[in-house]
């Protein structure tokens, strides 16, 4: 990329968002193709073959469907709520390597050579839209962070103490898990020495290993907190469709509608490929990735392993929603504050002990095993009285069996 | 005060001359019974109303006889014990009385009336078809309740039923289901009594009876209705209900017949707005037990399709339909421009149709107006001679007298009467008015048949300028209006009527009135520029507290009415 | 009723040990159970190309039965009418016509609004007469209100098809007034 094309970035900006787009809208026919499976049911299969352009047919729904803005709301903010969702969305995917980068140069001694450093990375293709930005993660973070004011907007504009209730809800769940989620990447940025996508996968190349090896619990900790995120099951309280009211989106309708829902599925996609770039190796896959030689089909290789790195994080949603139950509130706050956040503090200060004393990454792994190990003993000896405190009971009048008692108020 | 114990509870008869049903009817028991009728002589053919019945000593011993007897054939006295089937859901605060040992070793008390009972219904059954799904009677039928409560489950009869052919041609308003008939003969019974006439008896014998007439006699008289509300199953059916309706769907309000001035209490039985049949209510200040056909059969008008139901007003010589607020402003407009013009011209004609409280209303309205408007009764519609029950077999009335259909074929000349009195110390006859050109009257009619109205007018009778016709259906009358208002049938409207004896009855409303028809009551009220609903209740207070003839009408006026003057 | 003791049974949340406390085992079985749906034998039934096997009491369209002669056997009792907690059943009785010997009453109209019933069918068992009945069609359409009000030719067609398709064949043969007209066993 000799220099800034505003045409070839143009290609690229609306050839990304086209993919992603594209990509949400099969993720929708796969949730329901797979919730139908799991289900012994067959799931769309009238339009095109084997239910194939279900997803045209459902944009084409809500662009078609009545819409409707209740006289009751708040009009500028209810309009604006779905446009915050869905931009910030798409936003946060402009860092997000989608194929084979190149890492960005690091400082050089001299400006003439990090000119020239920089002058030979220019002319690197680098699958993203916005290469060598530095902050990396933090941006998608920041974004991620922005996307709550769509839900708030949402709930509050409605003037519905249902759309109100359901924004609450969601808002709080979403800035809890933004603790966890930014607590235990942390390690990976120690390690690694930056912030920068690119060179986080660069780095997982040169060492020959995965991220997910040295920081297992790291990850577990960075997927609950990324499902929570995005609000999927098991933590799709603003939702719930089964048991509450619609949430922060009831009197949405038609395509407004349509781009909320949406905004959560690009949001899916992002933290697939967020997850992969810092856990699975990015583009790399165990030297498989360097088969092809020719610069044009291991390019077209390594993103395509990339792109199905993501596309198995985002087929193990659709899983994990059939398989976990739905959490209490009280138990999706509880797991965030008292388990997720104090295991990321301490998995945090494992990695900084180690790289203090230099000593090989591996003790790492075995640091993550016995600190998740050693919270599961000590929730058994606790026997939940930290995340469940007992509140004062009365005894009952006699005649009940010892020992059985209700909570008092 | 002579006492009966009734399943040992002891029941003060007083002094009249009752027979078990009756005394224990007092004690509240039940005793079933087909054949006995309170206005009919007694047959004790049916043996349903089977009790034990004994004697108290003045000592508290009892001797019982040894066997059960129909109690409507058996009178009480001072001290008689009456044993029924439903012995063991006696009232329990009543003492036990001293039954002596040799009635109690043969069953407990009331064992033998229960079985007796629960036997005759299985006789009556035998031959008694079990086409309940097809009979009009079912769901008011003794016989079905009766077998319910007291009677077997299952027949045991294995041989054909007797199925005598039906008789459709016994009347011409009256079908007999003679396979369904129990043999109680209260229609035989009635008809030798009460009218006298004695068409219909009993042929054939054993369990060949059927009831029949004599061939080219049929069963024609006034009064022929109220064997089919005699019969106790569903035998006698009358034609013009016959089929309409499941009885369990009708609503029953009470009301007062309006087609003559004995003024019987009835039953209006409706459904959706719809009348479908009247039957008596029993009323021994009115009427008695019965009411006469013309009664009876004669509530279709109030379903005619060619009742006025919307206000029309004359314009360019065409009736147009307007609406009620619009016809309301003008009315009141002219009706104050006519009365202010020439007020002993204006005749307000209030007719004996309406009910207390409406002719209260319109008189208090038109005496607001002014003084000197003329208030006249409305024409009195005359057809013969009062016509008595029984009659001998040449058709001359014998005495003493059971039933009458009157003449006067309105239900309340006197109550309009007495308010026109109140209201301008004379009562104005039609008859006076009509024979001037006025130049402005408003007849509030209301009458069923529509000669009635045009026989009252001579053949030369110049309408007036401001004609307002308040009427039910298209007359001479309403032809040359202004106004045509539309009026309401007896059973569209609550108030109050009062018969040739002076015996007022108030009667709740039994239908709403037809589309956008209005009472009268409501017009009235609307008149005298009163807001809201009018409430019959309140008016008919007002007039007790106004006029002194209606006095005894203030409070609740008790179901069988009240005389008034 | 009041409970007894006897009747009450206490709950207690299960003790939870160290595989439960850190998920994973639980997680596992949970993936294994919906894996294994996820290529199990799928029961969808295709409609339209496959059509449903129903059982012979299941509730679908009505019918009007026709006797022996041919004749509605419907005697206008409105018990059906009476039984409905739809009130979607119009009769409107008459006297039989005379030629039909044995008969005293019959429907001169009778309408079942389909659109109104709730497919209970408390009619048949009101029926004294076996005379209504619910067939196990199912696919009632129609292109307005009124196509779905059925009249009594109608509902006697339905009879006719469904007795000649032979999917309905008439269910029940009771007495010329159900049991309660016919000789007691034994």
């Amino acid at each position: 990329m000799p220099e800034f094309d505003p045409v070839y970035l143009a290609i690229v900006i609306v050839g990304l968002m086209g993919g992603v787009l594209g990509v949400v809208g099969y993720l929708t026919l796969a949730e329901r193709k797979v919730s139908a499976w799991i289900q012994d049911r067959l799931g769309p299969n009238r339009v095109g073959p084997g239910g194939l352009l279900q997803p045209l047919a459902d944009g084409g729904k809500f662009f078609l469907k009545e819409e409707v803005i209740p006289a009751h709301v708040d009009k500028v903010f209810y309009l604006l709520a779905p446009a915050v969702a869905v931009i910030t969305s798409l936003l946060a995917i402009a860092v997000v390597p989608f194929g084979p980068t190149v890492a960005p140069p690091d400082p050089q001694p001299t400006v003439a050579a990090f000119e020239a450093a920089q002058a030979e990375y220019r002319n690197h293709f680098s699958f993203v839209m916005a290469p060598g930005l530095d902050v990396g993660v933090l941006y998608v973070f920041a974004l991620g962070s922005l996307a709550v004011y769509g839900v708030i907007l949402a709930g509050w504009s409605a003037n519905n103490k249902y759309s109100l209730l359901g924004a609450l809800r969601s808002s709080a769940q979403i800035i809890s898990y933004e603790i966890p989620l930014g607590l235990s990447v942390l390690g990976v940025f120690l390690i690694v020495g930056s912030l920068n996508l690119e060179k986080i996968t660069a780095w997982q190349a040169d060492h020959r290993t995965w991220l997910v090896l040295v920081q297992p619990l790291a990850f577990l900790l960075f997927l609950v907190s990324a499902y929570a995120e995005g609000s999927r099951l098991p933590f799709d309280l603003p939702e719930a469709e089964q048991e509450l009211v619609g949430g922060y989106h009831t009197e949405y309708s038609s395509m407004k509608l349509g781009l909320m829902l949406m905004a959560e599925y690009v949001h899916l996609v992002t933290a697939g490929f967020i997850v992969s770039i810092l856990f699975w190796g990015g583009w790399g896959f165990f030297g498989l990735e360097n088969l092809l030689t020719d610069p044009v089909g291991g390019a077209v290789l390594k993103a395509a392993i990339l792109i199905g790195k993501m596309l198995v994080y985002c087929g193990f949603a659709l899983l994990i929603r059939w398989t976990i139950p739905r959490f209490r509130f009280d138990q999706l706050m509880n797991i965030a504050w008292k388990v997720m956040i104090p295991l990321a503090l301490l998995n945090l200060l494992c990695v900084m002990v180690v790289l203090q004393f230099g000593w090989p990454l591996v003790v790492l792994t075995g640091t993550s095993v016995l600190s998740f190990c050693g919270a599961g003993v000590l929730s058994v000896w606790l026997r939940g009285s930290v995340t469940n405190p007992k509140r004062p009971v009365r005894k009952l009048p006699p005649g009940l069996p010892a020992g059985v008692t209700y909570a008092s108020r | 005060m002579p006492t009966v114990y009734v399943n040992d509870k002891p029941v003060e008869i007083g002094t009249g001359k009752l027979n078990c049903i009756q005394a224990a009817g007092l004690g509240g028991v039940l005793i079933p019974s087909y054949c006995w009728h309170e206005a009919l002589t007694v047959v004790a053919s049916c043996r349903m109303c089977l009790v034990e019945v004994g004697d108290r000593k003045p000592d508290g011993t009892v001797v019982m006889q040894p066997k059960v007897v129909p109690g409507c054939q058996t009178p009480v006295k001072d001290g008689t014990v009456i044993v029924t089937g439903e012995y063991d859901k006696r009232d329990p605060a009543a003492a036990a009385l001293n039954y002596p040992a040799d009635y109690t070793k043969g069953g407990k008390p009331g064992e033998r009336a229960k079985k007796s009972q629960a036997d005759t219904l299985e006789g009556l059954l035998i031959n008694h078809p079990l086409d309940c799904p097809v009979c009009d009677k079912a769901g008011e039928c003794k016989l079905q309740d009766f077998s319910y409560k007291y009677g077997r489950a299952e027949t045991r009869m294995v041989d054909e039923k007797n199925t005598p052919p039906n008789k459709p041609a016994l009347s011409s308003k009256i079908t007999l289901f003679t396979d369904r008939c129990i043999m109680c003969t209260r229609c035989v019974r009635f008809t030798r009594e009460i009218s006298g006439t004695a068409e219909l008896q009993v042929v054939g014998r054993a369990h060949h009876e059927e009831i029949d007439v004599f061939p080219g006699r049929p069963l024609e008289n006034k009064l022929a209705g109220n064997v089919v509300d005699l019969c106790p199953v569903g035998a006698l059916g009358s034609k013009d209900f016959l089929y309409k309706q499941r009885v369990w769907y009708l609503k029953t309000a009470d009301g007062v017949c309006s087609r003559c001035s004995t003024g019987c209490s009835t039953y209006t039985d409706t459904n959706k707005d719809i009348v479908y049949r009247l039957r008596p209510r029993v009323n021994p200040e009115a009427q008695g037990h019965f009411m006469c056909d013309e009664g009876r059969y004669g509530y279709h008008f109030a379903n005619s399709g060619e009742r006025f139901v919307r206000p029309m007003v004359k314009t360019d010589g065409r009736f147009k339909p307007a609406p009620w607020t619009q016809v309301g402003a003008q009315l009141r407009q002219e009706v104050a421009a006519a009365v202010g013009q020439a007020a002993a011209g204006f005749a307000a004609v209030l007719s004996p149709f309406l009910t207390v409280e409406e002719a209260f209303l319109y008189a208090s309205y038109f005496k607001r107006l002014a003084k000197e408007v003329p208030l006249v009764l409305g024409p009195v519609p005359v057809v013969g001679a009062d016509d008595r029950y029984p009659k001998n077999v040449k058709g001359e009335p014998v005495e003493p007298t059971k039933f009458v259909i009157r003449a006067e074929k309105c239900p309340n000349r006197r109550g309009v009467e007495a308010v026109l009195m109140h209201f301008q110390g004379a009562v104005i006859p039609f008859a006076d008015v009509v024979r001037d050109a006025l130049p402005a009257m408003w007849f509030a009619g209301g009458y069923p048949v529509k000669e009635h109205v045009e026989e009252a007018f001579p053949a030369d009778w110049k309408a007036p300028a401001l004609l307002v016709a308040q009427d039910l259906f298209p007359t001479l009358l309403t032809a040359s209006a202004k106004y045509i208002l539309p009026a309401t049938a007896a059973f569209e409207k609550e108030g109050t009527f009062v018969n040739h004896a002076g015996l007022a009855q108030s009667f709740p409303r039994a239908v709403r009135p037809p589309q956008e028809a209005r009472t009268e009551l409501q017009l009235a009220f609307d008149l005298l520029g009163r807001r809201g609903l009018a409430q019959p209740g309140a008016i008919r207070a007002e007039l007790a507290a106004a006029v002194p003839f209606f006095a005894p009408l203030a409070g609740v006026v008790p179901q069988n009415g009240v005389k008034v003057g | 009723m009041p409970m007894t003791e006897a009747d009450v049974r206490w709950v207690q949340e299960p003790k939870l040990g160290f595989w439960d406390q850190i998920y994973f085992p639980a997680m596992i079985d949970g993936l294994k159970t919906t894996v294994g749906h996820l290529f199990g034998r799928k029961i969808t039934e295709q409609y339209p190309e496959q059509e449903p096997k129903l059982p012979p009491t299941y509730r679908g369209v009505h019918r009007l039965n026709r006797d022996a002669e041919g004749r509605v056997k419907c005697v206008a009792c409105y018990m059906c009418a009476t039984a409905c907690p739809a009130h979607c059943i119009d009769i409107v009785a008459a006297p039989a016509p005379p030629e039909w010997a044995g008969r005293e009453k019959y429907p001169e109209t009778f309408v079942i609004d389909e659109l109104r019933c709730i497919y209970c069918g408390m009619c048949e068992e009101a029926c004294p007469v076996d005379a209504i009945e619910l067939t196990t069609l199912y696919d009632l359409t129609g292109l307005s209100r009124e196509q779905m009000v059925f009249d009594k030719e109608k509902l006697l067609s339905v009879f006719d098809t469904t007795t000649k398709a032979g999917t309905d064949p008439v269910r029940t043969q009771a007495g010329r007034l159900s049991v309660a007209s016919e000789p007691p066993p034994g």
